[in-house]
């Protein structure tokens, strides 16, 4: 388990109080749409995503930043490696 | 023929022939489960996404902030649960009217057995709620208001955009409980400013069991039905395509007729509610006389019963009701009337009128030349009549 | 909901009214409860004579004032006090659970009346005696027990009482 601090985000998706499977389709579909090299931010209280999501980023070739444990929710931060942006693209490999 | 003049339209409304039409195929042809990966089921889930283009256009959303219920009662139990469990940390203190619909005021009590606190909000003998007194009841631990747009049982309508800019300045969610009012007035949640909005398929004409609960974006909402996929993890299950496509045509007719209904609503309410206060004495309008809905009338009538009121109306072929259902079956006066200062023994003589696009003038005709003739006989066996209790009840 | 008889009595309901000259008089039922009945007997040789009554309430409140008129009419006096909610309920094919309370208060409003009678040919009218008694008591709307007025609970059912 990665933890960071401060981490400047280009942009956040809330999946608080939602769970499994969500947390591993919403972030595919928010990455689609954004550009390479770009942050993600995802808040999420579901303990199943820590596991999850850094599994889910090696398998589709996207970068574990780290986690942030925050008042009321873990926040996950993944960079974007490949992809152009468009959102037609398949991000789940 | 018997003669039928149907007057409970809040209760329930005949399905439209364009609503089922449309509907039609989805209960064989096209039967997919929008869930599945194939093309039979990614056809139905673009199906839905239209559908909830459509119900977001008739209240002025965004598509993504439209959550597709089984009505206006999970809507209602959606926003009051999914905001007050949500945001527990925030605090612990929700604010209702005390004449709210069951949904939301039994949702608010469910709080009241865990660890938070409700607080009832007074009316006025109109039914109105006042934002000043909203603003003062608002503490640190406030996290939700929830006051209903419209009352199904007094027709007031209540001063929503001033609740929700008390709300606003004070970092506070507001819900909504909009099922008496999307299909009878222009409805825009952006214009009103509220957080969440409930809605149902009834007042439509859509088939029942069906509705949605606009949440504004980025809002937080627990779950009650934890399960797949659906309606983006915010409520599980497997959609009901049917009704669903069913809700999307309603919303976009009523979209296209609203205007003209209401103006044909209007006129024949206040035909009713001029002659029956002429020609019946000591009956009360109930609610607002001007800030109420278009085709809503509610009375209370002295000295006789609601239930045989509905009863003896409905062997002459017309259907209203009387006040709340619920409370009724229950043997329970009126929350609502004595919440408005109704003395009970008046409130029992309560009894509603919901009319439709489908009411005409010679319904409205039918129920005047009926109603005092039906009231006369109940008030000639009632003890109530023609005694000290016929103290002036129109006042 | 109903059955057929209680429909049969609601929309035609026997001997409504008052008479002037009543030798008893009872009431039952609390009109903040939405239910409340009036009956006027005459006597003649230990028979009721005449019925009447009057009835604020609903569908079965009417259906249950007429039916027990209908029972009781020519009977004597015991065989009338006799009348159990039970066996009006029957008569009318059957109440709903939550309207069997509608029974006991006609069975009740009756009773009062043949007490009142009986009160008067003992003494002073019972109607006189107790009109004040009845303004000083609280009805149960459950179980329509008459409570005194200072009592918070049903001494009968337990039920909260509404003032």
């Amino acid at each position: 388990m990665k933890f960071v601090k401060d981490i400047k985000a280009d942009d956040t998706l809330d999946l608080v109080c939602r769970m499994c499977p969500l947390h591993l389709l919403e972030p595919g579909e928010k990455l689609a749409c954004m550009k390479e090299g770009q942050v993600l931010e995802v808040l999420t209280d579901y303990d199943g995503a820590l596991e999850d999501i850094p599994s889910w980023c090696e398998k589709c070739g996207q970068e574990f930043i780290g986690i942030e444990e925050d008042e009321d929710c873990y926040k996950l931060y993944i960079r974007k490696k490949k992809g152009n942006g468009d959102g037609k693209e398949s991000i789940s490999g | 023929m018997e003669k039928k003049v149907y007057l409970d339209n809040a209760a329930a409304t005949p399905v439209r022939k364009e609503v089922i039409e449309e509907m039609m195929p989805f209960f064989d042809a096209e039967f997919g489960n929008p869930s599945t990966v194939y093309d039979m089921g990614s056809r139905i889930k673009a199906v839905v996404d239209v559908q909830r283009a459509k119900v977001a256009e008739l209240i002025g959303a965004r598509p993504e902030e439209i959550i597709f219920t089984s009505g206006g009662t999970e809507a209602n139990n959606l926003a009051i649960k999914g905001i007050a469990f949500a945001h527990r940390k925030k605090g612990n203190h929700i604010i209702v009217a005390a004449t709210e619909h069951h949904s939301v005021l039994n949702s608010a009590r469910f709080f009241e057995r865990l660890d938070y606190e409700v607080t009832f909000l007074k009316v006025d003998e109109y039914g109105l709620v006042d934002p000043q007194r909203i603003r003062e009841l608002i503490r640190p631990e406030t996290i939700l208001v929830s006051i209903a747009y419209a009352s199904n049982e007094i027709g007031t309508i209540q001063p929503i955009s001033e609740i929700a800019e008390v709300c606003k300045n004070k970092g506070v969610f507001f819900h909504t409980d909009g099922v008496a009012t999307v299909g009878n007035i222009p409805v825009d949640v952006k214009q009103l400013g509220v957080d969440l909005l409930s809605l149902s398929g009834i007042p439509l004409e859509a088939p029942k069991g069906t509705g949605a609960l606009y949440f504004r974006k980025g809002l937080r909402l627990m779950p009650l039905l934890h399960g797949g996929i659906q309606e983006s993890g915010r409520r599980g299950g497997t959609e009901n395509v049917p009704g669903i496509v069913g809700l999307g045509k309603a919303a976009e007719l009523t979209l296209q007729e609203l205007p003209q209904k209401m103006r044909h609503v209007k006129v024949l309410r206040d035909k009713l509610v001029s002659g029956v206060i002429e020609s019946i004495e000591s009956v009360k309008l109930t609610g607002h006389p001007e800030t109420r809905l278009p085709g809503h009338a509610s009375f209370c009538v002295q000295a006789i019963e609601g239930e045989a009121l509905v009863f003896m109306l409905s062997s002459e072929g017309i259907y209203v009701n009387t006040g709340s259902a619920c409370a009724s079956k229950a043997l329970k006066t009126s929350p609502v009337l004595l919440a408005i200062g109704i003395p009970p023994e008046l409130a029992q003589g309560s009894i509603v009128f919901t009319l439709d696009v489908t009411n005409t003038e010679e319904d409205i005709d039918y129920v005047l030349e009926k109603l005092p003739f039906v009231v006369g006989r109940l008030r000639s066996m009632s003890p109530l009549w023609g005694k000290k209790e016929t103290a002036q009840a129109s006042s | 909901m109903y059955s057929e008889e209680v429909m049969k009595h609601f929309a035609q309901p026997k001997n409504v009214g008052e008479i002037k000259d009543a030798d008893g008089i009872g009431e039952a039922g609390n009109p903040v409860c939405g239910d409340m009945m009036s009956f006027y007997i005459k006597v003649k040789d230990g028979r009721l004579e005449d019925v009447k009554y009057k009835t604020f309430g609903c569908v079965a409140a009417i259906a249950v004032s007429s039916k027990v008129s209908e029972l009781v009419k020519g009977k004597t006096l015991e065989e009338a006090k006799a009348l159990s909610k039970k066996a009006v309920a029957e008569a009318l094919g059957g109440l709903p659970k939550e309207k069997m309370h509608c029974s006991n208060l006609g069975a009740e409003a009756l009773g009062k009346a043949i007490a009142d009678y009986e009160a008067r040919h003992g003494g002073m009218p019972l109607a006189e005696q107790t009109e004040k008694q009845f303004e000083v008591t609280l009805g149960c709307c459950d179980c329509s027990t008459e409570n005194p007025p200072q009592a918070k609970f049903c001494m009968s059912c337990g039920k909260e009482l509404k003032k």
